[in-house]
C-alpha cells in the first residue's frame, strides 16, 4: 500500500468516515514532520535499510489482507495506531524523564500527533461501533488488542530509546498511512451502500 | 624552613622513629649554633651506627640530607651525608642472597562507569613492582610502568588502581605483574584477563561508554565493537566522521577531544556497519557533555514572620538533564525539589543559617547564606483595601494584613496614588501600619492606590503591591475664570474668558454667569451661559466706568467672581507698534515697568489681519515681572500677530505697549497687485499697490524690479523702502519689455508680478519734426518763388527766350504733297541736331529705326506723356543706351522728311545755357532750325489728313506752333495714341515748343505748371 498516491479528500458520504479519513491524512502529515524534526535533531544517519525493518508495531492478519473484508481491516489499523498511541505516550514521558520539558517545534508536533490519534481511534471506535450494530456482530470489539511482535526497549540505555524512537515514528507513519487508505476504501463503500439505499 | 631538604617517603620518617627525626631537625633548625650542631650532630652518628647495626632494621629506607640554606655544608655534613648513602644501599647489599617473589593471586575487577580496573595480588615486603597491560587479541600493550605501593597493603594484599582511557568493554585486558627491589626483579606473574564485550560468544555490535557524562573540553575514546562478519563502514561524532583504531578483531576506536556542549538529548555517536548481505545496521551511545554546578546567590528571607523561603541562581547553565543528570539540590541537608526551573525552598522555621548543595554527576557547588528573620523580612501584599472617609481634597484609606505577627511589626508602607496618568507615591510608618489618610487630593477626581510595605527596621525589600483600589473625592468650589475684554472699538468688544479644566471646575460645570454694569452697579445685565460658549459680546451704552463680573458653576458650587473694567479701545493705527521677533516658536515679550499695574498686566495677543472673527489669546502676568513668553500651540507661520500689553489696576486696563510679529516670516503668498507699466518718452514707470495684509506673511523689506528675459530676470532695481510702490525706468529703446516686480520679506521674494510694456515711438517729436520739415521747405519755396519773381525777366530769358517767327517761303507748301507719311504710331525719331551742339548737347541724338525697335522689344513703357522722368528716361535711354551717336548732315532733316516712316521731334531744343553762354553763331543756327519743323508740320499735316481720311479726329486747324497748343496733357484721347502717344511731338513739344509769342498770353493755367518741370528737368 506504501508508495500510492494518497486518496483525494473526501467530498460526500458519511461526515463520519470522511472525517476519519481526514483526521488520519493530517495525522500521517504530522507524523512525517515529526520524523524530520528528529532526525534533524539527533542527527541520525542515513540508513535506508533500517527503515525498511520489523515494525515495532505488527498486526498478523493484516500480513493477508485478502481474506479481510474492510471493517476487519479498519478493525486491525485502529488495533495498531492504538499500540503505537501507547508507545508514544512511552515515549513522550522517557524524553521529558531524561531530558526534560521541551518547547520547540518537534515537542509541539509531538503532542499534536499524540492528540490527533487520540481523536482518531475515537472516530473510528464509533464507526466500527455503528458498524456492528449495523451488521449484527460483536466479534470486533474495539478494546481486544490484536498486535503482536512489540518489543521492550531497554530504557537504561539512552541510545536504544533514540533508536527505538525512530522505529516508533517510522510505525506511525506507515500505520497513519495504510490507515488513511483503508478508512478510504470504508468511506467509498459506505458512500455506495448509501446511495444505493436511496435509489 | 630550610630550602634545599630532598625528602623520599618523607612519611618513613614517622617510622624510623621521632629520636632520628628530632635529631636532624635539631641540627638543622640550629646550624648556625656552632656548639648546639656539633653536640646534634654527634647525637645523629650515634643513632645512625645504630640503624647500621641492625637495631632498626626494615626501617631503613630513609635517605634525608639536610642542608641549611644559607651555608655551605659543613664537613659533619659531608660526613653526614656519606653515611646515609652507606645507610641507603646496605639492605640490598644484604638481601643480594635472598630472591623476590612471584606476585600470587592476581585478580581483576573492573569498574565499567568509571573504567577503572582495579589489580590485587598478594605481596610482602616488596613495594615496588612491574606492572604490564596488554589487550589481549592482539597482545598490544596499553600500560607498562613500574609503580611502587605505599600503603596499599592489607594484610599482605596489594591493591592498585588503573583507569583507562578506553571504556573497558572494548575489548580484553591482559594484567602481569612482577616485584621490583632496586636492581632486582622477580620473574613476570602469569596473564591475568578481563574479558570485554567483543568476545566471540557475544556475536552483537555495541558501543561504549553508554551514556556518559562528562565536562565540557574533555576528551573521551569511543568504541564499536562490530557485530560477528560486520566490517566497520565508519563512526560519527554528531555528524563529524572520525579516524578510528583497531583495538581487536572487532572493535574499533575513536577519540573526540575538546567536547562541546550537549544539547538536551546527549550527543549521538554512530557507528555503522554492514554485513556480508551488505545489511547496513547503526549501533550508537550517547554522551553528555556538560558543566558541574554553578548555582549562587543563596538568599532566605521570610513573608510571615515565622517561616523561611529561600531561592537562589542557576548560575552557568550545566547543559545536563534528565533524571540521572541533572543538579540535585539539598539545603541544610534536606533535599529540594526544582519545579520548572523555579530554585526555592521553603523552611517551617527560620533557622538563621543555611546551606543550599547543588549536586550533579560532574561535580557539587556550596553556597551559604546566613542572617537573622528580623533582617529578612519580606512582607506580604496588603489585603482588603478600602476608602474609609472621602472628602473633596483628603481621603482615609484602610487594609488588613494576612499574618498576625505583622499587627506589631514596625512597617513603612508606600501608598501609590494615580489619577489620569500621573502616579504619586506617599510613605507612611509604624508598627502594624494597616490606615493612612491621603491628603493633598483633587477635588471630584477618580484616584487609584495601592501599598506596599516593608519592615521599618532593617528594611530588606519592598513587599509585593496590592491589588488597586479605586475611589472618587467629592466637589468643590471652581476655580475663578480667568477673564479679558478685547475691545473691537470705542463702543463694542467681546468679554472672552478661558474654560476651566477639570481641575479647575472641581466638579461638573454646568454654566457661567456674565454680569455687564457699571461700577456704581446702575443698569446691572445679568446673563447666563452655557458651558459650551466662551465669550459674549460687550456693548457700552454710554455707561460710565463701565465693569464686567463672571461667575462659574458647577453642581454644586459657585466660583468667585471675576471682575473686569472695560478697557479703552486703541485701533491699530493709532498705535505705532514696533516689530518683534519670535525665537524658539514664540515670542519674548517685555515692557517697562509701569506703577498701574497694581493688579499686574495682560498680555494680549491676536491674529493682526483676522477680521471680524478674531481669536484673541491673552495671559495675565504678576506685577513683578516685565516679560512674558507668549507661547501658544495656536501661534502659526506666516501670520501677523498684534501683541499688548495692558496694565491691570482697579481702573479700566491701560494699554502699555503694542508690538507686532510673526512668529516665523515666509514669502508673501501673492505677488504684488495691480501692477502696471506707462511709457513716458523714452521710460517706463512701474506702479503697484501694496499687498494685502493678510498675504504679506513676513514684513515687507522692499521690491525687487526686475527686467524679465527669456533666459534670465536681471535685478534693475532694488527698492529698500517698502512704501515707495513706483519705479521709473529709464532710456529704453523701442520694443517690448517685461517688468516683474517682486515683494521681499526676510524669508525671500514672492512669485512676482510681471508686466509687459511696447516702447512705441515718439508720437509729438515726430509730428514736431514733420512740422519743422514742411515749414522749411515752405520757407525754401517762398524764398526760391521769390527770388524767381524778382528775377522773372532772367528767367523768362534764361527759360523762355524770344522764338522769332519762322518765316516759311511759299513753295514750300506746294510741295508738301509729296509728303509721304507712313501712318505709324511708332515713328522713328530722327533728331534734328545742330552739329554745334553735339558736345554739349549729347541727348538729342537721331534714333535709328532698329533702336526704336529695340526700345519696343523691351519693357519700356511707351507712354511718355505722363511723367517727365518717363520722358527723361525715353530720352536718356534712347541716346545712352544706344552708344551710337548718328551724326547726321545738317540737311539730314531733308533725307528723313522722305523717310517714309519719320517724325520730326524737336526735343532737345533747349536754351538752358542761356543767352549769356549761347554764343552768336549758336543762336543763328537756332533761327534756322526751324525749317525742319515746318517740314514736319507740313508732313504732320498731311499725315493729319491721312488719319482725317481715316476717320482720326482733325488737328490740322493748328498753323506753325499748333502742336503745341493741341497737347492735351491731361486727358489724352483714346484716339491720340495713335498720333499723339508715345510721339515726341505730343509731349516733349509741349515743354520745348515755345508757343507762339501772340498766344502765350492766352495759354490755360495748366502752362504755368508745366514750367515747373521743365526747370527741373533742365539741365545747365
Amino acid at each position: 500500500m506504501e508508495g500510492q498516491e494518497d486518496p483525494q479528500p473526501t467530498g460526500q458520504g458519511s461526515p463520519a468516515t470522511r472525517k476519519a479519513v481526514d483526521l488520519a491524512r493530517l495525522i500521517k502529515e504530522d507524523c512525517s514532520r515529526l520524523l524530520e524534526l528528529y532526525k534533524e535533531r539527533e542527527t541520525f544517519p542515513e540508513n535506508k535499510t533500517s527503515e525498511g525493518g520489523p515494525h515495532l508495531v505488527s498486526v498478523a492478519a493484516i500480513s493477508s489482507p485478502d481474506v479481510l473484508t474492510t471493517v476487519e481491516r479498519v478493525w486491525h489499523h485502529r488495533c495498531a495506531l492504538r499500540r503505537c498511541l501507547e508507545l508514544l505516550e512511552r515515549q513522550i514521558v522517557w524524553e521529558e524523564e531524561e531530558m526534560g520539558e521541551g518547547g520547540g517545534e518537534y515537542e509541539e508536533v509531538r503532542q499534536a500527533v499524540k492528540v490527533r490519534l487520540g481523536h482518531l481511534l475515537h472516530s473510528t471506535r464509533v464507526l466500527l461501533e455503528a458498524e456492528d450494530v449495523d451488521q449484527g456482530s460483536d466479534h470486533l470489539s474495539p478494546d481486544h488488542d490484536c498486535t503482536q511482535g512489540t518489543e521492550e526497549v531497554d530504557s537504561s540505555n539512552t541510545m536504544n530509546m533514540k533508536i527505538w524512537t525512530h522505529h516508533l515514528l517510522q510505525d506511525l507513519i506507515h500505520w497513519t498511512d495504510s490507515a488513511m487508505k483503508t478508512l478510504h476504501i470504508f468511506h467509498m463503500e459506505r458512500t455506495g451502500q448509501q446511495e444505493q439505499q436511496e435509489l | 624552613m630550610p630550602v634545599g631538604s630532598f625528602y623520599w617517603k618523607p612519611q618513613r620518617v614517622d617510622s624510623l622513629g621521632p629520636t632520628l627525626h628530632s635529631a636532624c631537625s635539631s641540627y638543622a633548625s640550629s646550624s648556625g649554633n656552632s656548639d648546639r650542631g656539633t653536640e646534634l650532630l654527634v647525637e645523629s652518628i650515634m643513632i645512625l651506627s645504630n640503624i647500621i647495626s641492625g637495631r632498626n632494621r626494615g626501617k631503613s629506607q630513609l635517605l634525608l640530607f639536610n642542608l641549611h640554606p644559607y651555608e655551605p655544608p659543613s664537613m659533619f655534613s659531608t660526613l653526614l651525608c656519606i653515611l646515609c648513602l652507606i645507610l641507603t644501599v646496605r639492605p640490598s647489599l644484604s638481601q643480594d642472597d635472598s630472591p623476590l617473589g612471584v606476585p600470587q593471586q592476581i585478580s581483576l575487577e573492573k569498574d565499567s562507569e568509571a573504567q577503572r580496573l582495579s589489580v590485587t595480588w598478594k605481596c610482602n615486603l616488596v613495594s615496588v613492582f612491574d606492572i604490564e597491560i596488554y589487550r589481549t587479541e592482539l597482545m598490544e600493550i596499553v600500560f607498562n610502568e613500574t609503580v611502587e605501593l605505599s600503603g596499599e597493603k592489607n594484610a599482605g594484599d596489594c591493591h592498585w588502581n588503573w583507569t583507562s582511557a578506553v571504556p573497558l568493554e572494548c575489548t580484553s585486558l591482559s594484567v602481569r605483574i612482577r616485584s621490583r627491589d632496586l636492581l632486582r626483579v622477580s620473574d613476570w606473574s602469569p596473564l591475568q584477563t578481563t574479558e570485554g564485550d567483543d568476545l566471540p560468544d557475544n556475536t552483537g555490535a555495541k558501543v561504549y561508554p553508554l551514556d556518559k557524562v562528562v565536562l565540557v573540553g574533555s576528551s573521551t575514546t569511543f568504541c564499536c565493537i562490530l557485530g560477528e562478519g560486520q566490517v566497520l563502514e565508519d563512526i560519527r561524532y554528531m555528524r563529524s566522521i572520525m579516524r578510528e583504531v583497531r583495538l581487536s578483531r572487532r572493535t574499533y576506536a575513536v577519540t573526540q577531544t575538546l567536547q562541546p556542549p550537549s544539547n538536551t538529548s546527549g550527543t549521538n555517536v554512530f557507528c555503522r556497519a554492514t554485513d556480508a548481505s551488505m545489511k547496513t545496521t547503526v549501533e550508537g551511545a550517547v554522551i553528555f557533555v556538560g558543566y558541574p554546578p554553578a548555582d549562587e546567590e543563596l538568599m532566605c528571607e521570610t513573608q510571615d514572620l515565622v517561616s523561611a523561603i529561600c531561592q537562589w541562581k542557576e548560575g552557568r547553565y550545566t547543559h545536563l538533564k534528565g533524571k540521572l543528570r541533572r543538579t540535585r539540590y539539598t539545603l541544610n541537608g534536606r533535599t529540594c525539589e526544582v519545579v520548572k526551573n523555579v530554585r526555592r525552598c521553603t523552611w517551617e522555621q527560620w533557622e538563621g543559617n543555611w546551606t543550599l548543595l547543588a549536586k550533579n554527576p560532574l561535580g557539587k557547588k556550596e553556597i551559604k547564606d546566613s542572617a537573622p528573620l528580623s533582617h529578612r523580612v519580606h512582607p506580604v501584599a496588603p489585603k482588603n483595601l478600602s476608602i474609609l472617609v472621602k472628602n473633596s481634597r483628603n481621603a482615609t484609606l484602610q487594609w488588613s494584613w494576612q499574618y498576625l505577627g505583622y499587627k506589631a511589626f514596625p512597617l513603612i508602607c508606600q501608598v501609590n496614588v494615580a489619577s489620569n496618568g500621573v502616579s504619586v507615591t506617599r510613605n507612611y510608618s509604624g508598627a502594624g501600619l494597616s490606615l493612612v489618610v491621603l491628603e493633598d487630593l483633587w477635588p471630584y477626581e477618580t484616584y487609584r492606590v495601592r501599598v506596599r510595605c516593608g519592615a521599618e527596621n532593617n528594611f530588606w525589600m519592598w513587599g509585593d503591591w496590592s491589588l488597586e483600589s479605586s475611589f472618587q473625592t467629592k466637589m468643590d468650589r471652581p476655580g475663578t475664570p480667568d477673564m479679558w475684554i478685547w475691545m473691537e472699538s470705542d463702543n463694542s468688544g467681546q468679554i472672552l474668558w478661558k474654560p476651566l479644566s477639570k481641575r479647575e471646575s472641581n466638579g461638573d460645570l454646568i454654566g457661567y454667569e456674565v454680569t455687564q454694569g457699571s461700577v456704581s452697579g446702575d443698569g446691572a445685565q445679568r446673563l447666563d451661559v452655557p458651558v459650551s460658549q466662551l465669550s459674549v459680546p460687550l456693548g457700552l451704552q454710554n455707561a460710565s466706568e463701565p465693569v464686567v463680573m463672571l461667575l462659574a458653576h458647577n453642581s454644586e458650587w459657585t466660583s468667585h467672581t471675576s471682575q473686569l473694567m472695560v478697557p479703552k479701545y486703541w485701533a491699530d493705527v493709532d498705535v505705532t507698534g514696533s516689530e518683534i521677533s519670535s525665537r524658539d516658536g514664540g515670542f519674548d515679550m517685555s515692557w517697562p515697568a509701569s506703577a498701574n499695574a497694581s493688579r499686574g498686566y495682560v498680555v494680549e495677543w491676536f491674529n493682526t489681519s483676522c477680521g471680524q472673527y478674531c481669536s484673541v489669546d491673552w495671559r495675565k502676568v504678576p506685577g513683578t515681572n516685565t516679560s512674558a513668553r507668549i507661547e501658544s500651540s495656536g501661534l502659526q507661520a506666516g501670520i501677523r500677530y498684534t501683541i499688548s500689553v495692558y496694565t491691570l489696576s482697579d481702573e479700566a486696563p491701560e494699554l502699555l505697549e503694542r508690538r507686532h510679529g510673526y512668529l516665523e516670516e515666509m514669502v508673501p503668498a501673492e505677488p504684488v497687485p495691480f501692477l502696471e507699466a506707462s511709457q513716458y518718452e523714452s521710460s517706463v514707470l512701474l506702479t503697484w499697490q501694496e499687498i494685502p495684509l493678510h498675504s504679506q506673511r513676513g514684513f515687507v523689506r522692499g521690491y525687487n524690479v526686475y527686467l524679465a528675459n527669456v533666459a534670465k530676470n536681471t535685478l534693475l532695481a532694488k527698492i529698500s523702502d517698502p512704501s515707495v510702490r513706483n519705479c521709473t525706468i529709464r532710456k529704453l529703446g523701442l520694443g517690448t519689455y517685461k517688468f516683474t516686480v517682486r515683494a521681499y520679506t526676510s524669508a525671500g521674494e514672492d512669485g512676482g508680478s510681471t508686466v509687459s510694456i511696447m516702447l512705441e515711438p515718439y508720437t509729438d517729436l515726430l509730428v514736431f519734426e514733420i512740422l519743422i520739415s514742411l515749414a522749411a521747405m515752405s520757407v525754401f519755396f517762398i524764398l526760391v518763388t521769390a527770388l524767381c519773381y524778382r528775377k522773372r525777366q532772367w528767367v523768362k530769358k534764361a527759360f523762355y527766350p524770344e522764338i522769332p517767327e519762322p518765316k516759311l517761303p511759299g513753295q514750300w507748301r506746294t510741295s508738301q504733297a509729296t509728303v509721304d507719311v507712313k501712318p505709324s504710331p511708332h515713328s522713328m525719331v530722327h533728331i534734328v541736331e545742330n552739329p554745334q551742339w553735339d558736345s554739349s548737347k549729347e541727348g538729342l541724338v537721331p534714333v535709328s529705326e532698329e533702336d526704336e525697335d529695340g526700345d519696343e522689344s523691351g519693357s519700356e513703357p511707351t507712354d511718355t506723356d505722363s511723367d517727365e522722368p518717363g520722358l527723361l528716361r525715353y530720352y536718356n535711354q534712347v541716346v545712352g543706351d544706344s552708344g551710337q551717336v548718328l551724326r547726321l548732315p545738317i540737311d539730314s532733316s531733308s533725307s528723313s522728311v522722305g523717310s517714309a516712316d519719320t517724325d520730326v521731334t524737336y526735343t532737345g531744343i533747349q536754351t538752358s545755357p542761356g543767352p549769356l553762354d549761347t554764343p552768336p553763331q549758336m543762336e543763328a543756327m537756332a533761327a534756322g532750325g526751324y525749317r525742319p519743323q515746318g517740314q514736319v508740320v507740313q508732313q504732320q499735316q498731311q499725315v493729319d489728313r491721312s488719319d482725317a481720311d481715316a476717320g482720326a479726329p482733325s488737328s490740322a486747324s493748328f498753323g506753325g506752333y499748333k502742336p503745341q497748343c493741341t497737347w492735351r496733357p491731361d486727358s489724352p484721347d483714346g484716339n491720340a495714341i495713335d498720333g499723339s502717344v508715345g510721339s515726341p511731338t505730343s509731349v516733349n513739344s509741349s515743354q520745348f515748343l515755345i508757343p507762339d509769342v501772340s498766344s502765350e498770353d492766352s495759354r490755360n493755367p495748366a502752362s504755368s505748371t508745366t514750367w515747373i518741370p521743365s526747370f527741373l528737368s533742365s539741365k545747365p
